[in-house]
């Protein structure tokens, strides 16, 4: 009975990482794929370790569990939070069928600070500022 | 006043696990639920009542995040599974009434751990948060979505 | 089936193949935002492994190491997350 409750917590947590794997080659920019991967990943390790609890089933084993998927769960959305930030900075370019961007040109260019309303363009960092630096970049 | 009943509460629980003396998960939370009901009838009279609505609350939105976490990662697997993306991606500003650190924090770690939406950053001044969004067709609903079914209960909740 | 073939021979190599498609993306990757992405990932399935390995073997103490990897992942992608941020802004 609990080997069933096993193959299934993994099967679902094995195949939660595969559809991050995926999601990480297929999308079309930096934005799309963290917001695939990040959560993904995260769902996928939690069901095996909890997987993992129900097989030793003792308190000992079972809080160090709770205490690493806690652990993961806090700092996925700060790691991701961060990259985009990164990313943002070195001029990371957005799906060309996205629709709508409102971040563009509303970092400050020299203190890297994010105004809430439209800044004037001399300040301003735009995306697609010139195109020899985004190819030195690269 | 809220944090002095939960630790009479874990007080209660420990003595409950020292009493019947067996150490596991199971009978911490048992304690724990046991102390609770014990509490909640010892204190009908009084006025201040905000711990226990706010338990049946924090509970709720628990269930109510499992589910939606769960539908946006299906919804996630499909774009992900099908040839051709339907997605209409894009980045979004919208205005914040979290104020405090502590709400702005869970509420962003909220919004980019439900797949399909991200944080990008918070503006300086506190008053509007940069989303990224898989479906903005709609920007106005978007907003809407976020806002009634993130943002609203846990406003709720913290203050 | 019992446990232990089912999770030696299905997923493991789940597992396994979800490492070579990040490792593609890895090698790809356009900017290095893209690879930090992929190595956090490779980093999260490594985890997983270590996971299923520990149940695989009834060792309990494997999850310790996972702990520490999971901060020195964390740890990791801070870092460079930082390196790139400042290196734009020094240009």
């Amino acid at each position: 009975m609990i080997d069933i409750i096993i193959m299934i917590f993994c099967t679902l947590g094995a195949l939660a990482v595969l559809l991050a794997a995926i999601g990480v080659l297929r999308m079309p920019d930096v934005y799309l794929r963290l917001s695939v991967t990040t959560k993904a990943a995260t769902l996928g390790i939690g069901l095996i370790l909890v997987g993992a609890a129900f097989h030793f089933s003792e308190v000992g084993v079972t809080s160090r569990i709770i205490a690493i998927i806690f652990f993961i769960t806090v700092t996925a959305p700060v790691s991701a939070y961060l990259i985009v930030r990164a990313s943002y900075f070195i001029k990371a370019k957005l799906w060309e069928h996205s629709i709508v961007d409102e971040l563009n040109g509303m970092y400050d260019k020299k203190t890297h600070s994010l105004s809430s309303t439209d800044l004037p363009d001399e300040v301003a960092s735009h995306r697609t500022d010139d195109e020899e630096e985004i190819e030195e970049i690269k | 006043m809220m944090q002095k009943r939960f630790l009479m509460n874990v007080l209660l629980t420990v003595i409950w696990v020292a009493l019947t003396g067996s150490f596991d998960y199971l009978n911490f939370i048992f304690g724990f639920l046991v102390s609770f009901f014990v509490m909640w009838i010892i204190s009908r009279n009084t006025d201040d009542r905000k711990y226990f609505t706010i338990a049946f609350k924090v509970l709720g939105f628990f269930f109510f995040f499992l589910y939606e976490f769960f539908k946006a990662t299906i919804e996630v697997a499909y774009e992900v599974m099908t040839k051709r993306f339907q997605m209409k991606p894009g980045i979004i500003k919208m205005p914040l009434d979290a104020k405090t650190d502590l709400e702005i924090t869970l509420l962003s770690n909220l919004i980019s751990l439900t797949p399909g939406t991200l944080v990008l950053d918070v503006s300086e001044d506190r008053t509007v948060i940069y989303i990224h969004g898989m479906y903005v067709e709609d920007k106005v609903k978007f907003i809407n979505s976020i806002k009634e079914g993130l943002e609203k209960p846990l406003l709720s909740i913290m203050r | 089936m019992n446990l232990e073939n089912y999770l030696l021979y299905f997923i493991l190599p789940v597992l396994t193949l979800s490492t070579i498609l990040v490792f593609i993306r890895f090698l790809k990757g356009p900017s290095i935002a893209d690879r930090v992405i992929s190595f956090d990932l490779l980093v999260i399935i490594g985890l997983g492994t270590i996971a299923v390995v520990s149940i695989l073997a009834d060792q309990p103490t494997f999850l310790d190491i996972a702990m520490i990897v999971a901060l020195i992942g964390f740890l990791s992608t801070v870092a460079f997350s930082y390196y790139l941020e400042k290196r734009q802004r020094n240009d």
